[in-house]
């Protein structure tokens, strides 16, 4: 490496009242060899390898380890359209209005078939709707009725009605071969259909208050048969309660 | 009178037949329930204004000069990053440049018959970043010794820096329409080039500002070289001063902080 030795001070300007302090260096050698701006990678001086694994970026390091926690995920809230709107609007307005909102699923079933069908519901005042599902579950998860959200998946249809004609919807549907029915929400209570089922074949309100009003009489009643039979009638059932009693308190 | 309600009981009967022709059609047709889609509403592109000249403009080979000069090789203004050129104008996605290099008229021309090919002019526009070569290369014939002064000019050339756009595209379109054609020119450039939408600009800068802001490492390539720590000097050159490591000679270094 040529290197011509010479030291000396900066040179001095005219006006030159300070002391320009400062001198140039002893050795200044001659650089070959390629340029600084080179067409292939140059090669690194190794200090300056050094310098740059030195001062690479080092991330801030977070509180806990990645995987510690599970991540949060975060809930993106949909985009509601105004047709989403109208349909979730329609969709209170049923669930205000009618008792029973019942769930099934469509398999298949032809135009003619659903006219038959919807023919068969009028009769009994029950209505078919369509409500896509996504629409269907957002309006559940915000109201009162999330747990009928698991019922709705696939080719859903509901079927709503203002009074709770159970036993006649299961007739219908009972006939039909595409309609399987899911679940009902029967008066705010969600039923499977067995619990339907069952509920189909409870008497009507007037008929379970006549079975009460019999039963809270049957005890009068009886008292007044008995008296209306033969007296010996009557001794003989006293002189056995009376052995029953004895043998109870003996057995004690 | 039987007779004639008869006659017209059949009359009826064939007007239903006719009324449904397609009785046993009807019978297959599935029901089908609207889903709901919601599509994206479409870019409102009401406020875009086409220029005259949608198209790239030619590019002369040599500069129109009276006197021919020959120039230094003068490699620094491929060196760092470009202080020019390195904002959108009127378009909306460019072509920007990931190192530093010199384009050749070959190269815009490339540019120039690519762009104005598979874009359409009658909703987008392109318009060149940079001027025309005006930087003369020489060169030395074939099989000649060194000596006897310095070539002949050979071209003409631009020096092209990091970060400068090179060219801008705009018009009523969307990224996804414009990013397979401008990323094909890009690939064909002398240096590395990317296909930058202004957002993705912008997003490029921040990420640069977040790693300064959150680096955790307190010995900085910035602090050492300015300090001359070490008597790293030695081996730094003055660029290295001002770019920070980011830099050597014409390539960049990406994750440099």
């Amino acid at each position: 490496m040529a290197a011509t030795l010479c030291g000396k001070l900066l040179p001095k300007k005219a006006c030159d009242r300070v002391f320009v302090p400062g001198w140039l260096p002893l050795t200044q050698s001659i650089r070959h060899g390629s340029k600084a701006v080179t067409r292939h990678r140059k090669p690194m001086h190794f200090i300056k390898q050094k310098l740059m694994a030195v001062t690479q970026y080092i991330p801030p390091k977070p509180a806990a380890p990645r995987g510690a926690y599970a991540d949060e995920t975060t809930v993106v809230k949909e985009q509601e359209s105004p047709l989403m709107r109208l349909l979730k609007r329609d969709l209170e307005g049923i669930f205000r209005d009618c008792k029973m909102v019942a769930v099934a699923q469509n398999n298949g079933s032809t135009s003619d078939d659903m006219v038959m069908l919807k023919y068969r519901f009028q009769k009994h005042g029950i209505m078919v709707k369509f409500f896509p599902n996504q629409v269907m579950r957002s309006f559940l998860s915000e109201s009162i009725y999330s747990n009928m959200a698991p019922l709705f998946i696939g080719p859903t249809v509901l079927l709503v009605s203002k009074e709770p004609k159970v036993k006649e919807m299961l007739s219908t549907l009972r006939v039909t071969q595409q309609m399987v029915l899911l679940g009902a929400c029967i008066d705010n209570t969600l039923m499977s259909t067995q619990g339907l089922a069952s509920y189909a074949k409870l008497p009507s309100v007037t008929v379970v208050q006549g079975q009460l009003v019999s039963g809270l009489n049957t005890l009068a009643s009886q008292t007044s048969a008995l008296l209306q039979r033969h007296p010996a009638h009557l001794t003989a059932l006293l002189q056995q309660y009376v052995a029953q009693q004895a043998e109870a308190e003996e057995a004690t | 009178m039987i007779s004639l309600i008869k006659a017209a009981l059949g009359s009826v009967a064939t007007v239903c037949a006719h009324a449904h022709p397609n009785g046993l059609l009807h019978s297959h047709l599935k029901v089908l329930t609207a889903g709901l889609k919601t599509l994206e509403i479409p870019p409102n592109y009401s406020d875009v204004v086409l220029p005259d000249k949608p198209k790239l403009t030619f590019m002369n080979k040599v500069p129109n000069l009276k006197k021919v000069q020959k120039e230094m090789k003068k490699l620094r203004d491929i060196q760092g990053p470009t202080q020019t050129a390195n904002t959108f104008t009127t378009g909306q996605y460019a072509i920007v440049a990931m190192g530093g290099g010199y384009l050749r008229w070959g190269h815009i021309e490339m540019m120039r018959l690519t762009i104005n090919r598979k874009t359409d002019s009658r909703t987008t526009f392109a318009l060149w970043r940079f001027s025309a070569p005006y930087k003369p290369i020489t060169r030395k014939g074939l099989g000649q010794r060194m000596g006897g002064g310095k070539g002949a000019i050979d071209h003409y050339v631009t020096p092209i820096r990091f970060g400068r756009l090179i060219v801008e595209v705009g018009g009523k379109v969307e990224l996804a329409e414009v990013e397979k054609v401008l990323t094909e020119v890009a690939k064909k450039l002398p240096f590395p080039a990317k296909v930058m939408s202004r957002e993705t600009l912008e997003a490029f800068h921040q990420a640069q500002a977040d790693l300064e802001k959150n680096n955790q490492n307190p010995w900085t390539f910035r602090k050492i070289a300015r300090g001359n720590m070490l008597g790293i000097r030695k081996v730094l050159s003055p660029f290295d001063l001002k770019n920070h490591g980011r830099f050597t000679g014409k390539f960049y270094f990406p994750g440099r902080v």
